[in-house]
């Protein structure tokens, strides 16, 4: 269904297609093959790799800590046992919206303004959408658990805190696997910001070599980090193997919470000795806040509903193309060597920027918010192709050899068999992966006329912080309604299929 | 059943993650190290460029003024003017621009010197063969580019971006005025180039001496691109320096800057390399007052408020 969208933005494709610049994609695609292997380059790339793998380890430990922790307490069953106040949660779960809203560069560039350049800034601007998305994802997959070993420890006496612990935990871990081994991934892709804090990193290599559109120096970053999540993706794989988890729970978990701990321990060491700065103090730069009449300026300065409209179009666009086609690909090529190819193809995907695909594209296509969309899309295609291509394969094949048995053709036993069980927990990552897209659209201003997003670019880059503050917290408004209708929309097909029950009934003087 | 004693060692696990949790978000250690003088610039050229000049020319500045010098490079225009406002680099290689943004937001900065290509320093509009477009004689004919597909570098580019709006506005040219209702910005000058030849952007404006540059390396292909106008001169790239640096180093230190810069010479291996890779001949002194036309233009367009 949302593949849709390739409709439209094939068709302005193809309208503003031209041959003009072949010759730099072919450079582009050649130079793939030809990385710069001067001395001088690789050892900064094999430098800048070092300070991007140890942020990121580090900025991922904090944001699943804090994900965690949040994503318990604004789960619903957290509030019942507790007796919280729902509109408290409420308040909570929807505030967490405008963290995640604001995409890491923004934080990165607001958090430096207060702070200066400072190592620790770079983590957190990084941990802090981070944080609130990986909250979600618990809070949401949480709620969706069976909690009848809660009721019963319930009962039998225990305090809210230990029925928490026991009945969560079990449950949990294997989520956390999962989804915390993925979002390594995404810091490590999205450690990209350290170029602003002075810091290096592979990002400011990549960003550095696209600038000046040289290719192979290009080429060596991409190939480094490329050769890295390939290896953390087997790494993952393996992590997740349920074996490893069923039957000890326990010993999995310290297990996993003392490997963290080393790799942390070993992250800080490490840009400890790269000297960058990491014993700095942290100095508070007070800057001047926007008064009333400035802002009300601003608000009618700006012309919103244009913004507004870009941007969501921009945003659903990209969304369509990143959920629609994995299940497509997948269905195509039903075997274990398609998959594997698929699986590279995904690699790549994930590995090529935003901000590059969207260049690349725009040399054979006239500039358009389809070419921008189509950037977004593909990046965000590689997150959710691996992402339903794990869950699939974490699932029993019971369903696809029945319809096998019963002579379906292969590759509609795979989209039924295998697909189809999987459409909810998929249909919900797609929920996320939105807020994600919407929050990346700050990167594509090459292509003109990219909304919000671009907006806020102008508007930082001016300092103009009246400015800024409204366009960030349009940002929160729009994903704070996205997240209303998506929870909406899932209560009401759940109340379709099932008559929704009371979460608990505690009888808690007991 | 889980037995009380796994509880307990629950208990403390998730005690102990909470009080990591605390613990690694307020980690803030104070440190004493030396006075050390931080430069910055914002890169605007390939990384193995970058690399080269860098240890270059922290190891010169350190020999020349007998301080420890350490480089670091940010590499996006409004974070290297934040960085600088608050006290993280001292001695920055700023645009015309983000330099007058930078001493606004820090008064009591100073500019020391620039190259001797920066006080006329020029842009160049450059077209698509195929958009016909003819060479613009006058200021006025600048009006050609209404309706045409058009495209900036970076936001907070003086060449790339300022200085070609503000003629463009002078010759009645509002950026509404492009097709689809606003420019495109390509984010850097090398980009704007590939953009236009390969005919995505009609027209689009660029650093000259990105233009000439790439002249001189074969990268342009004349039979798709040309230059259709140059911009008349103005000031741009300029070193400015922090307003404490003579209280943490010395009396007179700013001078000594700016007369050790500006006495690089080609006839020293290393001087000659920076001075190549900066694409000068020397640098030569510079003076915040030359920058106030700069400051007009960004306060007209709404880069500086």
């Amino acid at each position: 269904m949302p593949a849709i969208a390739l409709v439209p933005v094939g068709k302005s494709l193809v309208e503003g297609f031209h041959t003009g610049g072949v010759n730099i994609i072919v450079k582009f695609l050649l130079a793939a093959f030809q990385p710069s292997i001067n001395r001088l380059v690789i050892e900064s790339s094999f430098n800048s790799l070092k300070t991007t793998i140890s942020i990121a380890i580090i900025a991922w430990a904090i944001s699943l800590l804090n994900g965690i922790f949040l994503g318990v307490i604004t789960s619903n069953i957290f509030t019942e046992l507790f007796k919280v106040n729902l509109f408290w949660s409420k308040i909570l779960k929807y505030s967490l919206t405008v963290p995640r809203a604001i995409h890491e560069v923004i934080w990165g560039l607001l958090l430096l303004q207060v702070f200066g350049l400072n190592p620790y800034i770079a983590i957190i601007s990084i941990s802090i959408p981070y944080s609130a998305l990986i909250a979600r994802v618990f809070a949401e997959q949480i709620n969706s658990l069976d909690i009848r070993s809660l009721v019963a420890s319930k009962h039998s006496g225990a305090g809210p805190f230990e029925t928490l612990v026991t009945a969560l935990t079990p449950k949990i871990i294997p989520i956390i696997g999962t989804y915390g081994g993925y979002r390594l991934e995404c810091a490590l892709r999205g450690a990209t910001l350290l170029g602003i804090f002075g810091l290096g990193g592979i990002g400011t290599e990549l960003t550095l070599s696209i600038r000046s559109l040289e290719f192979n120096e290009m080429w060596t970053s991409l190939w480094m980090l490329g050769i890295i999540l390939f290896f953390l993706e087997k790494v993952i794989t393996w992590i997740q193997t349920p074996s490893l988890y069923l039957n000890n729970i326990f010993n999995y978990t310290i297990t996993a919470s003392i490997s963290i701990l080393i790799l942390l321990v070993v992250s800080i060491l490490w840009l400890n000795s790269l000297d960058l700065g990491i014993s700095r103090s942290l100095v508070f730069y007070p800057i001047q806040l926007p008064s009333i009449q400035e802002l009300i300026y601003s608000f009618n300065k700006l012309s919103w509903a244009s913004l507004i409209s870009q941007t969501i179009c921009l945003t659903l666009f990209a969304a369509g193309i990143a959920i629609g086609l994995p299940p497509i690909l997948l269905s195509l090529w039903p075997s274990k060597l398609g998959e594997e190819v698929i699986s590279f193809l995904w690699i790549v995907c994930r590995l090529i920027p935003a901000p590059l695909s969207a260049l690349i594209l725009l040399m054979c296509s006239s500039p358009s918010i389809a070419v921008a969309s189509l950037a977004l899309g593909i990046q965000n295609m590689g997150v959710m192709g691996r992402i339903l291509k794990e869950s699939i394969n974490n699932k029993d094949l019971a369903i696809f050899n029945a319809i096998k048995s019963l002579g379906a053709d292969k590759r509609s036993a795979f989209f039924y068999g295998r697909i189809c069980p999987q459409s909810n927990s998929y249909l919900a990552y797609s929920a996320y992966r939105t807020d994600v897209i919407l929050r990346e659209t700050v990167l594509v201003g090459v292509v003109g006329g990219s909304g919000l997003g671009w907006q806020l670019r102008e508007s930082i880059s001016s300092f103009n912080w009246s400015e800024v503050i409204l366009l960030t917290a349009t940002f929160g408004i729009i994903t704070l309604t996205g997240e209303l209708l998506s929870d909406h929309l899932q209560y009401y097909l759940l109340k379709e299929i099932k008559p929704k029950q009371p979460l608990l009934h505690l009888k808690l003087h007991s | 059943m889980i037995s009380t004693f796994f509880h307990k060692r629950f208990k403390r696990a998730i005690w102990f993650t909470f009080c990591l949790i605390l613990q690694l978000q307020n980690t803030s250690l104070s440190s004493f190290a030396k006075e050390r003088l931080i430069i910055s610039a914002i890169p605007d050229q390939n990384p193995e460029h970058l690399n080269r000049l860098h240890t270059v020319l922290a190891r010169e500045l350190s020999k020349e003024l007998n301080v420890e010098v350490k480089y670091i490079p940010v590499i996006n225009y409004p974070a290297a003017v934040s960085a600088f406002r608050t006290e993280s680099i001292d001695l920055v290689w700023f645009g015309g621009l983000t330099g007058v943004q930078a001493r606004i937001q820090k008064p009591g900065a100073r500019v020391v010197a620039q190259r001797d290509i920066d006080a006329k320093f020029h842009s160049v509009f450059i077209a698509n063969q195929k958009s016909n477009l003819p060479l613009i004689k006058d200021l006025s004919d600048l009006s050609l580019l209404k309706g045409r597909r058009f495209t900036f570098g970076s936001e907070s580019s003086t060449s790339g971006r300022l200085m070609p709006q503000h003629f463009l506005q002078k010759a009645g040219v509002r950026i509404t005025d492009f097709k689809g209702g606003r420019p495109g910005f390509s984010g850097s000058h090398d980009a704007t180039l590939a953009l236009v030849q390969s005919g995505s952007y009609e027209v689009g404006a660029l650093n000259e001496e990105v233009w000439k540059q790439n002249i001189a390396t074969n990268k342009i292909d004349t039979s798709k691109v040309k230059v259709i106008w140059r911009t008349p001169p103005y000031f741009d790239y300029h070193w400015l320096t922090q307003p404490n640096i003579d209280e943490r180093f010395g009396k007179g230190f700013t001078n000594k800057i700016r007369d050790t810069l500006t006495s690089f010479t080609k006839e020293s291996k290393s001087q000659k390399i920076i001075l190549e890779l900066f694409g000068a001949e020397k640098f030569i002194p510079a003076y915040s007052y030359q920058y106030r036309d700069i400051e007009t233009i960004g306060r007209q367009l709404g880069k500086i408020k």
